[in-house]
């Protein structure tokens, strides 16, 4: 392993230094070429830093683009050369933050368009800036730069945004995003800060793209707003990264080198053609390549890890041996009163009242069933503690402090963790990313090899040891639900929500899955279940509530609430009560 | 105070022509589910099919609706049929849909762009047809803005009869709500959708000849219609025509008040400065549905 990341590293090297010494020997045609091919392959790297593992279709890098030429414009008889880059990726930072915290909780389209014409915008406000204060449209650049110095910037700024790239996707920000890319409520549910995993991607993107710009812009001498912040810039990045492969750190270099040589040729022999072919060639890639020139690659060469899935179910670890949730002792030590209060907890949707002043506590260490008929709150319920939902009013208490209107990060990393009604887990990741998602969001922060095997034994606790490289969509529903507990259990809960968790399973599989719940409890956490299998319901909860059309109509031990008369009014009708 | 008449006039005629096209970018988008980037494309295509029509062979464009409207209706059936259905049919969710449609719209955009191009070149254009000035409450306007936006309204109207009181609208409507549910209760979603798609095609190509009655255009401003129909559709809340209606006329008199009083090279800046504050204020759109 270590033989190989030498041997690795010895061939980037030489890679990188002959690319270097390339200018010694070119001729201005082929540095100019080069320069082309470093730039778009910054480019369309950096877009992919943000948009492939969220999935966030940016078109705004015309306008960090443009506003890094401008700040070599501006700046560059102020300030000597190497503070430049660094002014561009401040300014191209700050922006990136401002839009980004503005736009970057709208979903897909909406950040589309928005990002569509947030270049026009700027270009707009920078020439209205230029006429009316500055005094004329356009500036001249005089700097002292070589295409040679140009080139080897480039070139360093290419080696960083790769370095940049690998370091990310090996970091935890990295697995953030993809988590967010798959699921953003799993994501929440996991401790994740999104928005703050988002806008830091974002900046860090926007930043080599600016840095880009202030490189490029004395290539010009001369700028004005309609050359630096031409929109088809945006759109030749977004083709570039996805032709090669968004989601993979070397796709958009293998989109950008081609491409780049395709756009040369086409404005030499054909330049009237130049957007009809342009057209063309991005339908092409979308039909023909989805997964991009990457994708491509990947389904052809031989599968290397996935001989080792086997498709079926396998058995629970009956004697899986016994953990202790940390968090749950420590809590239960430290603290005297309820795991969580729900008091006078009001939530309606438009007109629809659809938790009407519940009032319920939560002992410590107990399982609490939470039933009723379809459509009477519990799920809701279930989505205020765990901060899905905000409730309109009424109180939320966990160990004592209020957590009503935390957002739900917050609250799965103070030790509430939960499973969802339907099943939710990360389809495109590894099993064992589902699980490191749950665990590496909180505190304490574990990462690495102590991560990998915490999260392997989970997943052999809930009986999936043999499945950690499977991708989690391909396997089965029961396998699906074992493997949302092991996330679920990977933030070291407190107290856990399980959301008809037992539903589906066959009367073997409910005996097993009764056991493990069983065992959790023993090992010291408290449990709520939403459940609709009475089985399970009487042999596990310590006590019930009963909901019916958002109000508590039932409160006590399983069998007393399940003989009540309205309860049976609720879940039966009239006639047999 | 003649002034600010004359600025919501004619920001009410401009802003009755974005409440138009973003009629026909919400059947596209709200019905057939294709994000269309190239919409705008479509309404210059009809532009400079009337300018055709009336320059070369002396059709008057109200005329021509006759023309443009029913072949930009058999483009875009034909469009979503041979060139989006692979799309649709690939699709496994509505957000892959979504990134699918943006994407191949997109080289669509590009490709009748250059078409355009090559035959019309890259100037601005514009013909002169009923520019006489019509005098109302003190201000002047002129007789083709009226006209235009008179047959904005009667499309409009016409259209949202179709959508609310015939059997086939409120099939529409129904797989807008939920095509799942829609397609359980026996209505062939792909051939509506097609119909759907379709029908925002012709929306828009008779938006492109209203507005080139007194607009200049050229082969390269389809972009900015399409991002101020998506910014219409959005800020009303998707699927909401009242929304649109009311967020296109609101666009329009605040785009002309900042043309009028400040500096007419700040529209978009204006748009876009609207289009944030109304989604900060309400992420849904005016009058969107809340998410649950």
């Amino acid at each position: 392993m270590n033989l190989r990341r030498i041997a690795y590293a010895a061939a980037a090297g030489v890679v990188i230094a002959a690319l270097a010494a390339f200018p010694l020997v070119a001729s201005g045609y082929h540095l100019a070429l080069g320069i082309s091919l470093l730039y778009f392959t910054v480019l369309a790297t950096a877009w992919a830093l943000f948009s492939g593992p969220t999935h966030y279709i940016s078109l705004a890098t015309a306008a960090f683009f443009g506003i890094g030429a401008y700040t070599t414009a501006v700046l560059t008889e102020l300030l000597p050369w190497p503070l430049v880059p660094v002014a561009a990726a401040a300014v191209g930072v700050m922006v990136a933050l401002v839009v980004g915290l503005s736009t970057l909780r709208l979903s897909g389209i909406y950040f589309v368009i928005f990002s569509f014409g947030l270049a026009e915008l700027i270009r707009q406000l920078v020439t209205w800036y230029e006429v009316n204060i500055h005094g004329s449209v356009g500036r001249y650049i005089f700097a002292d730069t070589t295409s040679e110095g140009i080139y080897w910037r480039l070139l360093a700024l290419a080696v960083m945004v790769l370095c940049a790239g690998w370091l990310i996707r090996h970091s935890r920000l990295g697995l953030a995003v993809r988590v967010i890319g798959q699921d953003e409520t799993v994501a929440r549910h996991c401790g994740i800060d999104t928005t703050r995993a988002k806008l830091a991607l974002f900046a860090v993107s926007a930043a080599f793209m600016t840095v880009t710009g202030a490189v490029m812009a004395p290539r010009w001498t001369y700028i004005d707003p309609a050359i630096a912040f031409n929109p088809m810039l945006s759109f030749e990045v977004v083709i570039m990264a996805l032709f090669g492969g968004a989601g993979t750190l070397f796709g958009p270099l293998l989109g950008a080198v081609p491409l780049v040589l395709l756009f040369e040729m086409l404005i030499a022999t054909f330049p009237n053609y130049f957007s009809v072919v342009l057209g063309a060639v991005f339908i092409v890639i979308i039909y023909a390549l989805p997964n991009g020139v990457m994708g491509l690659l990947r389904t052809k060469l031989p599968p290397l890890r996935r001989a080792a899935l086997q498709i079926g179910m396998s058995s629970l670890a009956e004697n899986a041996t016994r953990v202790v949730w940390p968090r749950a002792v420590e809590r239960a030590a430290a603290i005297d009163g309820p795991v969580l209060q729900f008091d006078q907890v009001r939530k309606a949707f438009g007109g629809l009242l659809a938790v009407d002043s519940v009032c319920f506590e939560l002992r410590r260490g107990e399982i609490l069933g939470l039933i009723g008929p379809n459509g009477s709150g519990k799920t809701t319920v279930l989505n205020m503690i765990s901060g899905a939902l905000r409730a309109d009013g009424g109180e939320i208490s966990l160990d004592g402090s209020s957590i009503a209107v935390l957002p739900a990060h917050r609250i799965a990393q103070r030790g509430v963790a939960r499973t969802f009604q339907l099943v939710q887990v990360l389809p495109v990741s590894s099993c064992l990313e589902n699980v490191m998602a749950g665990l590496v969001f909180h505190a304490p922060l574990l990462w690495g090899v102590a991560a990998d095997v915490r999260a392997r034994s989970l997943l052999s606790r809930v009986g999936i040891a043999d499945k950690v490289d499977a991708p989690a969509g391909q396997l089965t529903y029961i396998d699906q639900k074992r493997l949302e507990l092991a996330r679920a259990l990977a933030l070291s809960p407190n107290l856990l929500l399980l959301d008809e968790w037992l539903a589906g399973l066959n009367p073997s599989e409910l005996q097993v899955a009764i056991a493990l719940v069983k065992m959790l409890r023993q090992e010291g956490l408290t449990i709520v279940i939403v459940e609709h299998v009475m089985d399970a319901i009487r042999s596990l909860c310590d006590r019930c509530v009963v909901m019916n059309a958002g109000r508590k109509i039932a409160e006590g031990p399983p069998s007393a609430v399940l003989t009540d008369h309205e309860v049976i009014r609720a879940y039966l009708g009239d006639a047999d009560a | 105070m003649t002034l600010a008449l004359d600025i919501v006039l004619s920001g009410l005629v401009l802003g009755g022509m974005y409440a138009l096209i973003a009629l026909g970018l919400t059947l596209q988008y709200g019905i057939a589910r294709i994000m269309n980037l190239s919409y705008g494309e479509f309404l210059v295509a009809a532009a400079f099919a009337a300018l055709y029509l009336y320059s070369g062979m002396a059709v008057n464009p109200i005329v021509g609706l006759i023309v443009v409207v029913p072949a930009s209706f058999a483009a875009n059936w034909l469009l979503y049929q041979i060139v989006l259905m692979p799309l649709v049919k690939r699709a496994e969710n509505q957000g892959m849909l979504e990134v699918d449609s943006i994407l191949g719209t997109f080289g669509i955009l590009f490709v009748i762009q250059g078409v355009m191009l090559l035959t019309f070149g890259g100037t601005l254009q514009s013909y002169s047809y009923l520019s006489v000035p019509v005098h109302i409450l003190g201000t002047t306007l002129a007789l083709n803005r009226i006209l235009a936006l008179l047959f904005a309204l009667v499309i409009g109207g016409a259209l949202y009869l179709l959508l609310s009181r015939t059997r086939y609208g409120t099939a529409l409507r129904a797989i807008a709500v939920n095509s799942d549910a829609a397609r359980l209760s026996g209505i062939n979603i792909r051939s509506a959708s097609a119909l759907a798609f379709a029908a925002g095609g012709a929306i828009v190509g008779a938006g492109g000849v209203l507005i080139s009655m007194f607009l200049t255009f050229s082969a390269a401003m389809g972009v900015v219609f399409t991002m101020k129909a998506l910014i219409v559709v959005i800020m009303g809340g998707v699927g909401n025509l009242l929304g649109a209606l009311i967020a296109g006329l609101l666009l329009g008199i605040s785009e002309t008040a900042v043309a009028r009083l400040v500096d007419p090279g700040l529209t978009i800046a204006v748009t876009y400065a609207l289009f944030l504050s109304v989604l900060l204020w309400r992420p849904t759109g005016l009058f969107g549905r809340s998410a649950r």
